[in-house]
């Protein structure tokens, strides 16, 4: 049996090149600069760093915080000084109902504080899976999912779905949190005009032209809108019953992001969905913070198994982080049996915004933005000043006036180097069921006095 | 050998630290293990394609099939086949307070883990080791309890805004000050999730243009922080000073890639105990290196505030270091002091600056009166401001039960890693049968413990997790060790054959040590 003679040859150079290979030296890429030691010593001596943090002016507005003393119930003393409280977002008053606080302290007495350890390690309490359970039975839902701070649910939820590749369609006036997930998912951010439809079918057939281009990429690529129910920068409501037609007509999910609606809208005050009479499967995932109607802390989020069971395992904010304190969510519980009981609260409530709306019309240089049944409301200047720096000072006026006078008001606070579309300045007027007609009117005729001194 | 490591004198006390290498049998039958487990698991997913086995996962509804589907097949391999066979060892309910016994609702399986259902029947007085009790505060009677209640049917639980508007509660004040006076600092700030004091105050510090140089194994927090914030992120291996210089060095020589810039700032990036491995940073080196460099610390505390020091304040007083050298302190109070939450203390200006510039103190509920106050009181019992012993008779019960433990299990010729003096205890297994087995058979004998796997640690290397508390009494670690010797046997889980080389001066890129014996 013999090899061809070019067989061998070839065989004789391979080996050649491998015993090369092996004894010649690794190939580095070469030095960017070939700098001496001392150079190099010198470069480190002459680095000048920035300092960690730039310095702050001492009259910086967001620096000196109001100092509230005692619980910031309907009576709040803020400063020293009481007031009405129309900046707590306590919707359903029951931040010292009684039946919450003794159900806490029984909690409190059985399980302490602290629950010393995540949802995996020992964290998971009978009283968490109440919890579950209730909200997802009130919600009508499959399964409920909790996690221990109101703005890490919406920032974990939407990372564990949506990844780098997949588009993500956002309303321009979501709030800072759903911005926060949306860039800790490093997908594709498509912004709309906020609650224009026509806008949002624009990018949904111009993507559409994109698939058919790259059907192969489009079959794996998710996408998503992410809305809000009652949205907190402009107090008005998304449409959803178009959405819903856009949602299965260019085969989009949906997440909704109801803080400000739970507890709120819908003749039970399970959200959006019960307000407009939808069908909860027709949405993909509901995420709320426990943090406004239901007077406790944590957030959670709903929906069907196949798409909550998910984040169990790849929602950030629920797998390395201790689970909520026992006592809070016992606090929850029994606030969600005082909504399950008084279903009326919600028409009371709502009653209330639609007076307030309209006494605050008509406020020489302020005007009203949000709905007439909105709890949260904002007052912004009819024209502004020239810069927001001289617009936020002529609304601290107003609210100090007004504290001084006895109702207790805040401005809207934002980051504003950091808000992808930054909302004008404006007043934010919270309306709770404890505020009676004389304090709501109060309240309408301050400000109005407080606009014709500050702003005239 | 108790050895004073190289860098002469920067450290005032022996610093012990040993990651054992892996046997070379074990860690070729681990990855047999892995193989046997993918090969059942592809069979398995292929017989329930086929429908010949019954599909129990959760399914897409029927109007959204023909929607692009929501997860790919193969990310959820790992979960369907085999995280769902050993399942039944995490999330387990407890229903009592996580103190130094628990009791446990009993959950049982009849469909390997799919789904779980309750007997009703409660597991009592199991020995907790998974829970991050340090100091023991986890107690539902007490002065800390009390107070807290008082604050509860005072404050109500709920604050329902944010710190800028209308949430800034005297409570929070006091914290705040409490808090700095215990760290040494000149000001502090608090927040209402340790995870979320990570993620949100680190995008505010550094930018673009910025360096993050991090820890090879920091905690998900840190590292959602840092993509966050948009700075370039270079990792540095676990714990390796030599790594970090060169990184600093090259950072500064050669500036920003591509642009050649230099770099607005270099933050580097810390934790006091790594939970995983317990071992405990560097941090004289770190230091060193830092004011050699000029760049910035950040240090996160969570699980060695109140469990490292004489006195409890952390890792800093471990190494009888000064706390105005870090420059950003963090912590959480979910371990230590038996509430949750976190915290960032330094400089006035630093403070200053987050308190109006940090995403949490604009967008997030502050924290809620009742766990402050059960901060507080903590805090104040550990410092010995509440008028007794306890807070100090605590840390030293904890560092006797660190040494004890550790020392003992080590004896008994398991394969432990970390610091001597951590009181996070990882205990390796290796084979993933072994952590589904671990974790049964202690609870069979009334020990709760945690056991992690892939993706927590590296897919061979997982490993149990003992967490000490100083609400351990010695009966009770003698239980727990009698136990873990049974299933050490049972399981052959003594893997440790002690080398006995001494420490030599570390080259570049070693990052495995042997121990050695006295």
């Amino acid at each position: 049996f013999q090899a061809p003679a070019y067989h061998l040859i070839l065989e004789g150079i391979l080996i050649l090149w491998i015993i090369r290979l092996l004894f010649s030296k690794t190939y580095k890429l070469q030095e960017r600069s070939d700098l001496t030691l001392k150079e190099k010593e010198e470069l480190i001596e002459e680095w000048q760093p920035e300092p960690l943090v730039p310095p702050v002016p001492k009259d910086h507005p967001a620096l000196n915080y109001n100092i509230v003393s005692g619980p910031p119930t309907h009576i709040i003393t803020v400063n020293g000084k009481e007031c009405i409280n129309f900046a707590s977002f306590n919707f359903l008053g029951l931040l010292d109902n009684e039946k919450v606080k003794s159900a806490a302290q029984a909690s409190l007495k059985k399980y302490g504080v602290g629950t010393c350890g995540p949802r995996g390690f020992y964290g998971t309490f009978d009283v968490h899976l109440e919890l579950e359970e209730r909200l997802a039975k009130f919600m009508r839902t499959e399964e409920a999912i909790i996690y221990s701070y109101g703005f890490a649910t919406i920032a974990s939820a939407i990372p564990a779905y949506s990844k780098r590749g997949d588009i993500v369609f956002v309303d321009e006036a979501a709030c800072f949190a759903i911005q926060k997930g949306l860039q800790a998912s490093r997908s594709n951010i498509k912004l709309f005009k906020h609650n224009d439809m026509a806008d949002l079918e624009r990018l949904l057939k111009e993507q559409e032209t994109e698939d058919q281009k790259n059907p192969r990429k489009a079959r794996v690529t998710r996408r998503f809108i992410v809305v809000e129910g009652l949205y907190m920068n402009t107090g008005d409501i998304c449409p959803l019953p178009e959405l819903i037609k856009l949602k299965y007509k260019y085969k989009v999910r949906i997440f909704l992001e109801e803080s400000l609606s739970f507890g709120v809208l819908g003749e039970h005050g399970r959200g959006i969905t019960e307000h407009f009479g939808i069908n909860i499967d027709d949405i993909d995932l509901i995420s709320a913070n426990m943090e406004n109607s239901l007077a406790s802390i944590g957030g959670f989020c709903c929906g069907r198994s196949f798409i909550i069971d998910h984040q169990r395992l790849s929602g950030q904010g629920y797998c390395f982080s201790a689970s909520l304190p026992p006592l809070l969510a016992a606090a929850a519980i029994e606030a969600l049996n005082i909504m399950e009981d008084n279903p009326d609260i919600f028409r009371t409530l709502r009653a209330k915004c639609e007076h307030i709306h309209k006494a605050l019309q008509g406020i020489s240089g302020l005007k009203v933005v949000g709905e007439s049944f909105s709890p949260a409301l904002h007052l912004q200047l009819e024209e502004s000043c020239g810069s927001r720096e001289n617009d936020v000072k002529l609304l601290k006026r107003v609210v100090d006036y007004c504290m001084n006078s006895g109702v207790a008001l805040t401005q809207a606070c934002y980051l504003e180097k950091e808000e992808k579309c930054l909302p004008p300045p404006s007043i934010r007027v919270v309306i709770t069921v404890e505020q009676t007609e004389q304090e709501l009117d109060k309240a309408a005729s301050l400000l109005k006095e407080a606009a014709q001194s500050v702003l005239n | 050998v108790n050895h004073i490591v190289h860098n002469g004198g920067l450290y005032k006390r022996p610093f012990n630290e040993a990651f054992e290498e892996t046997p070379m049998l074990v860690a070729v039958l681990t990855y047999v293990g892995y193989g046997v487990l993918t090969l059942f698991g592809y069979l398995r997913d292929f017989m329930r394609q086929w429908k010949i086995e019954k599909c129990q996962n959760a399914t897409e509804r029927e109007e959204q099939k023909d929607f692009v589907p929501l997860y790919q097949d193969f990310e959820n391999f790992y979960n369907r086949n085999l995280y769902m066979r050993i399942r039944d060892s995490w999330n387990r309910p407890i229903c009592s307070v996580p103190g130094a016994k628990v009791d446990m609702m009993e959950r049982v399986s009849h469909d390997y883990n799919w789904t779980f259902t309750y007997t009703g029947r409660v597991i009592k007085d199991i020995i907790n080791m998974g829970s991050y009790n340090y100091l023991g505060f986890a107690q539902n009677a007490g002065a800390c309890q009390e107070a807290a209640a008082k604050v509860l049917s005072q404050y109500g639980a709920g604050v329902c805004s944010t710190r800028q508007e209308m949430g800034n509660l005297d409570k929070h004040e006091e914290l705040e000050k409490l808090v700095a006076r215990f760290l040494g600092v000149e000001s502090a700030m608090a927040y209402g999730m340790g995870f979320a004091t990570n993620s949100m105050n680190i995008p505010a510090l550094v930018g673009k243009g910025c360096l993050i140089l991090s820890d090879e194994l920091n905690h998900a927090s840190l590292v959602l922080g840092a993509r966050l914030s948009g700075a370039t992120i270079r990792i540095f291996k676990h714990n390796n000073m030599q790594s970090l210089e060169k990184l600093l060095k090259d950072a500064i020589v050669h500036g920003q890639p591509r642009t050649r810039r230099p770099w607005k700032k270099i933050l580097i990036l810390v934790e006091g105990i790594y939970s995983m491995e317990g071992s405990i940073v560097r941090l004289p080196e770190v230091i060193a290196l830092k004011k050699k460099y000029k760049s910035y610390l950040y240090l996160d505390e969570a699980h060695s505030i109140g469990a490292l020091g004489p006195s409890g304040r952390g890792v800093v007083e471990y190494f009888g270091l000064n706390p105005e050298d870090v420059d950003v302190m963090m912590g959480t109070f979910t371990k230590s002091f038996g509430a949750a939450g976190g915290y960032i203390g330094g400089k006035k200006e630093l403070i200053d600056y987050l308190r109006t510039y940090s995403h949490s103190a604009v967008y997030a509920t502050s924290m809620s009166p009742p766990v402050v106050e059960q901060i507080i009181t903590s805090v104040k019992c550990i410092m010995g401001e509440d008028g007794t012993t306890i807070g100090r008779a605590r840390v030293q019960q904890l560092a006797e039960n660190t040494r004890y433990f550790r020392r003992r299990l080590k004896e008994m010729g398991f394969i432990i890693y970390g610091n001597e003096d951590s009181p996070v205890v990882p205990l390796m297994l290796y084979m993933p049968a072994k952590i589904g087995a671990f974790g049964r058979e202690m609870l069979k004998r009334n020990i709760g413990v945690v056991v992690v796997g892939f993706p927590a640690t590296p897919i061979i290397e997982s490993r149990a997790r003992f967490c000490l508390s100083a609400a351990h009494t010695k009966e009770m670690l003698d239980t727990a060790l009698k136990e873990i010797n049974e299933v050490g046997d049972l399981l052959q889980l003594k893997y440790s054959r002690r080398r006995l080389v001494p420490l030599l001066d570390r080259p570049f890129d070693e990052t495995t040590y042997e121990e050695t014996e006295d």
